[in-house]
């Protein structure tokens, strides 16, 4: 039973950060920009949050020191962000190449900053955000371990935010438009849609989101922060794809590769896989190859936004 | 005298051209007024002038006789002005009732709230007589519908001046008739229709007054009442104009394309759906075919399984005698094809190669202009330079010209003279004269009846009803995928023609030649 | 063939706006930092290289052999219509093939390291092929499966050397040495450039280039290629086989980006695959590269060279406290400027229309 506790506890550390992160690229491509710079937000938020943890340590009381930290992350994955959304909206750039060079960017930044500040590049931490178990519901038979123990306030953050994410897409005046602005952005301009602004709120919520998965992501895996997020932002635009940009959908395709990923790190600690005697390189190789296979079946058809990807011009008609 | 809206000496201009010179347009309360102009007569940048996506250099706008500055959209639906595009505006994943009340949606504690958008959409649809079904997907309905849909934005908006963008293009002539009653009952309930065309049969349908605009410049307003269908078209072309086409009578010679219950499927949603089902039908040398259709119903299905763009699902092709059926397209391009396409953006032009190297697409691996593997440009640009001086294209810097840079007649003559220049016996015209002024219409016209002459066999593909009566031999009239008819353009009225394309009257099976 | 000089003119402006934004950029973030030091550490960025004379030239040419290679990959594959963000995988696929034959296959003798090279090309190709065929037959973005295919060619190389006895190095946590006769031989340039790490690669590299530059511009292949990534539905039209061309394409955007990685670990300069979870930062820099070099083969001879002579003057900039990432954001700040050809385009049209009045233009 403690196998099964644990694998669904480590599991959901991965699961989370790429939700999120996979939750913020659906938002910009469902307004009509593909931001491929989601590891190089990450990294950005990962680096301002985990900067400020490495500062205010031991000078807060955990959780709140944790809060703060993951507010500064999403500003920082804003403002970092907003860079793509000025070149994809204001200067009709190639989405692509605007994401690839934030993603240049973002790594090169956060070690230079790190070594004018510090002298090393590591930013080191200390993890005191480990929630053992929640007060009451960690004491519920079964849910209580699997839930509510060994676990992260990211971890419910991670849950509230899909749900929200779910509610302002289908259920609200912004998400309506939002979706308008990515299929058909002069449909949306005809309406009196103020396209522009609504890719920008899209793209700036891709920000927000990706700058907290990076921060989410590297505080229960590690205690310091190499410029790095092993490729997560990478791997969340094959959990939006995998989860055909919708909520529900993106939520399962994480809890996949997020079990994948614990596999890898961790099968030799449960008896069944380190039995079986697969190389971890190949639970690591999994969560790609099984999207490339899912991309042979689903890219037909796909249900990506159609406007995705192509800068929008007033003028053209 | 009453205007709700007054657009008044309108000048726009953009580099190297004068959009809009010193142009007048008064709208009266409850009237339907037509604006008539050929492509690029200026009345698109107009519309964005009244819609505010361009700001005019000189001119003012008036609505209800108070001067008003509009800077977008926004303020153009506050002062109730909405149009209903040539291409909807319409999201093709959301509901109909979506796309109605976007931008205008109600909310309650942050939340859509649709109960009320529903009941009033509703009753205007009872009002105007506009059938919907409010929570249809617009990906699933017909287009006449989601025309009425674009409609109901604009009632649902509360406009009371409407402008319609070719709103006829993509309708069966009974769609037609429909829109033209819909439009009188919306003049009807106190609202003004601006009526943007250029077929005159429409004009003189439904429309009061015609404002003609030509090569950017006002030519002026007319009673339709009073004006007759030569007088308008003169205004708008600013000489007379004969598009009937001076050809003797055809000889047809021996058959060169000859199509065998050809049948195309597409898979939709799971269910297969017949886009063209078992049409036969031949096409002789010195003969102009015409095939004639809605838009949508199948031709240009049927035309790219004939030259091998699409594949078909059963039948045969043979050209010349020879069955080119699980032929690729190279060879049916080397084998006596020549192709003039539907979208010259989408398949004619490479549009970033210059003009040299649009014109040997088909040819450049032929020996004439290539050796072992090696472009022989002197030759490229030489065969261009015939195109040039054969076809009269003009372009800024000869057959270097990038084809982008081009304008659009200049860029279907570059196609029309690359197809007609090669080689063949057989020549596929899909709405070669589509977007084109009249002068290049004329031009187009002449050379493919010149080419009909010299021996060629053409399948000409139009909807463009007064071209397939001017142009054609023969007529096959193809309706949801079937050919309902063969014709002869001599013995058929346009009026019976336009039963047939609206699928309401059929001949009897068998009629194919 | 005027034309094509007009139009490039616009490009290579757009490429040195940007990089004189990048450079810039670089020069303030260096002032924020510590700006007693600034402008003797920009100084450095601009004239490094040359620090030790023609050892210092060599070096450039030594760093910039690889990158010139996955630069010409992406440029190609951008010429003829994809965005072949795969050069890491292509890359570090090629250099497992090179590294793989140069240690086994001992016995080859002279022709031991063309042997090797040749390796490097098929792993590269065949990474390469992979996202072709996806995109020609089940329509797969080549972005994303690029992507894929760049972490599974990472980890299945770090698997491989790091499973396999011959070619693991445990104390290092690496790829062995490659036998004497798999390296790259120095075709006489380490007499011209003594002491650098230089190589016969760069020649090879150039000659690809060269290659590449005659298939795109001079035959039919390339006419076809180009037609199809202009214009996939024009090129249909026209008879060619649009998916042979994707996937031949690819094959041989990845092969350039193997024979990269092969040039690399071959070199003999103690490189080696490290067992790391890291992407091949040679393939991103090979992006990099063919967008500042416009994609067109010999732009991105100049731009690999551009900027391996930026990183090889940032090493110096350590004398000066400053860490080399400086190098990078310079890049990152060129590239994301490059993106905006735009901006030039409108400078370059309002000059245009003051000079030439109201006339001229073809806009409507």
């Amino acid at each position: 039973m403690s196998v099964i506790y644990f694998i669904f506890q480590q599991t959901m550390l991965f699961t989370i950060p790429l939700m999120v992160v996979a939750l913020g690229g659906m938002f910009s491509e469902r307004s009509g920009v593909v931001n491929i710079a989601l590891e190089g937000i990450m990294i950005m938020g990962a680096f301002t949050g985990i900067l400020f943890l490495n500062l205010t340590g031991g000078k807060m009381q955990g959780q709140v020191q944790l809060l703060a930290a993951i507010i500064i992350a999403m500003v920082t994955g804003i403002v970092f962000s907003l860079t793509h959304a000025y070149a994809a909206i204001n200067m009709k750039a190639d989405q692509t190449i605007s994401g690839t060079a934030l993603n240049m960017f973002a790594p090169a930044f956060a070690i230079f900053v790190a070594r004018v500040i510090q002298g090393v590049q590591q930013v080191q931490f200390i993890n005191t955000f480990r929630i053992e178990s929640v007060p009451v519901l960690g004491k519920i038979p079964f849910i209580g371990p699997l839930l509510f123990q060994n676990t992260y306030i990211t971890t419910y953050l991670g849950i509230g935010i899909l749900i929200l994410s779910a509610v302002v897409l289908y259920k609200t005046r912004f998400g309506l438009r939002l979706r308008a602005c990515g299929e058909h952005p002069h449909a949306a301009d005809a309406a009196g849609i103020n396209v522009y602004k609504m890719q920008y709120a899209g793209v700036a919520i891709s920000g927000a989101l990706a700058g907290l998965g990076g921060l989410i992501f590297v505080v229960p895996t590690s205690t310091n922060f190499n410029a790095d997020v092993a490729g997560y932002g990478f791997l969340a635009i094959a959990v939006l794809i995998f989860g055909q940009w919708k909520p529900g959908r993106i939520f399962g395709a994480s809890l996949f590769f997020g079990l994948m990923k614990t596999i890898a790190a961790a099968y030799s600690g449960i008896p069944f896989l380190a039995s079986l005697g697969i190389p971890s390189y190949l639970y690591k190789m999994v969560p790609y190859i099984a999207t490339m296979v899912v991309l042979m079946f689903t890219s037909r058809n796909s249900q990506a936004p159609r406007a995705s990807g192509i800068p929008y011009d007033k003028g053209q008609r | 005298m009453d205007y709700v809206i007054e657009m008044l000496h309108i000048t726009k201009k953009f580099p190297g051209i004068i959009a809009n010179d010193d142009i007048t347009i008064q709208l009266k309360k409850g009237e339907i007024h037509a604006l008539l102009g050929e492509n690029g007569a200026g009345k698109s940048t107009l519309m964005s002038v009244l819609f505010g996506l361009y700001q005019p250099e000189e001119g003012t706008i008036k609505v209800k006789g108070r001067e008003v500055k509009i800077k977008g959209p926004l303020d153009a639906n506050a002062l109730g002005i909405g149009m209903v595009h040539q291409h909807f505006k319409l999201v093709h994943n959301f509901t109909v009732l979506q796309n109605i009340v976007l931008g205008m949606e109600t909310v309650e504690k942050g939340f859509l709230k649709m109960d009320d958008a529903r009941k009033k959409v509703m009753e205007l649809s009872r009002k105007y007589n506009l059938f919907i079904d409010p929570d249809a997907l617009i990906s699933d309905i017909t287009v006449g519908m989601q025309q009425r849909v674009e409609i109901l934005k604009m009632l649902y908006r509360d406009n009371e001046i409407m402008i319609f963008d070719e709103p006829t293009a993509v309708l069966t002539p009974q769609e037609i008739d429909e829109l033209m009653q819909i439009m009188r009952n919306l003049t009807a309930e106190g609202k003004s229709i601006l009526f943007i065309t250029h077929k005159l049969n429409e004009i003189k349908a439904v429309a009061d007054r015609c404002s003609v605009l030509r090569r950017g410049k006002y030519i002026g307003t007319v009673e339709v009442q009073d004006t007759t269908k030569d007088e308008m078209s003169e205004m708008m072309v600013g000489r007379k104009v004969n598009l009937t086409v001076d050809k003797s009578e055809a000889k047809p010679g021996d058959v060169v394309l000859e199509v065998e219950n050809l049948s195309v499927d597409a898979r939709q949603e799971g269910h297969t759906k017949k886009l063209v089902s078992s049409v036969s039908f031949q096409v002789r040398r010195g003969e102009i075919v015409c095939i004639a259709g809605i838009d949508g119903n199948g031709q240009t299905e049927l035309v790219q399984a004939v030259t091998g763009l699409r594949g078909m699902s059963s039948g045969t092709v043979r050209i010349n005698g020879e069955d080119v059926t699980k032929k690729n397209i190279r060879y049916r391009n080397t084998h006596g094809m020549s192709h003039i396409p539907e979208d010259r953006h989408k398949h004619g032009l490479v549009l970033d190669y210059n003009l040299a190297y649009n014109g040997v697409l088909q040819q450049y691996f032929g020996t004439e202009f290539q050796s072992h593997g090696f472009l022989k440009n002197d030759r490229i640009y030489e065969y261009a330079g015939k195109l040039i001086s054969n076809f009269d294209i003009r372009s800024g810097e000869g057959a270097a010209t990038i084809t982008r840079s081009m304008s659009g007649g200049n860029q279907q003559k570059v196609i029309v003279a690359r197809e007609i220049l090669r080689p063949h016996d057989l020549l596929l015209a899909v709405q070669p004269t589509r977007g084109l002024d009249v002068g290049a219409i004329e031009y187009i016209h002449s050379e493919l009846v010149k080419q009909r002459d010299n021996g060629s066999a053409i399948l000409l593909v139009s909807l463009e009803l007064d071209e397939v009566m001017n142009l054609s031999d023969r007529i096959l009239v193809i309706f949801e995928g079937h050919i309902v008819a063969e014709l002869n353009p001599k013995e058929v009225t346009v009026q019976e023609l336009g039963l047939y394309m609206a699928g309401s009257k059929k001949e009897g099976k068998g009629n194919e030649v | 063939m005027k034309f094509k000089k007009k139009k490039n003119y616009v490009g290579v402006l757009s490429s040195v706006f940007a990089i004189f934004i990048g450079l810039m950029v670089g020069l303030v973030v260096l002032l924020l930092c510590n700006p007693s030091q600034a402008l003797p550490g920009f100084a450095t960025i601009l004239s490094g290289a040359f620090t030790h004379g023609m050892r210092g030239v060599g070096q450039v040419f030594y760093y910039a052999t690889p990158i010139i290679l996955t630069g010409l990959s992406v440029g190609f594959a951008f010429k003829t219509g994809v965005f072949n963000i795969g050069t890491p995988g292509q890359f570090i696929m090629g250099g497992f093939g090179a590294v793989y034959v140069g240690i086994m296959w001992d016995q080859l003798g002279p022709v031991h390291w063309a042997a090797a090279l040749l390796a490097a090309v098929v792993m590269g190709a065949l990474w390469g092929l992979v996202p072709g065929v996806l995109k020609a037959y089940f329509n797969v973005n080549v972005v994303i499966s690029c992507i894929m295919m760049n972490y599974i060619g990472m980890y299945l190389v770090n698997w491989v050397v790091r499973s396999y006895k011959p070619l693991f190095n445990t104390l290092r946590n690496e790829s062995k040495n490659v036998a004497a006769t798999a390296v790259i031989p120095k075709m006489g340039l380490d007499k011209v450039f003594p002491g650098s790490s230089v190589n016969g690669g760069i020649i090879i590299a150039i000659l690809v280039v060269l290659l590449i530059y005659v298939i795109l511009e001079k035959t039919i292949f390339g006419y076809e290629l180009k037609a199809v990534g202009y214009n996939q539905d024009a090129g249909k039209y026209a008879g060619i086989n649009e998916k042979r061309n994707v996937v031949l394409s690819m094959m041989i955007a990845g092969a350039i980006a193997g024979l990269a990685g092969g040039l690399l670990y071959l070199a003999g300069t103690g490189k080696h695959i490290e067992i790391k979870d890291v992407l091949a930062s040679e393939g991103f820099t090979g992006i990099s590269v063919a967008l500042l070099g416009l994609s067109h083969p010999v732009g991105v001879l100049f731009a690999g060279l551009f900027i391996a002579y930026l990183t090889a003057g940032g090493f110096y900039l350590q004398l000066f406290e400053f860490s080399t990432e400086i190098i990078d954001i310079i890049v990152a700040v060129i590239i994301y400027f490059s993106a905006f050809a735009l901006i030039v385009k409108t400078l370059l049209g309002k000059l245009k229309d003051k000079k030439a009045g109201k006339e001229g233009g073809n806009e409507t």
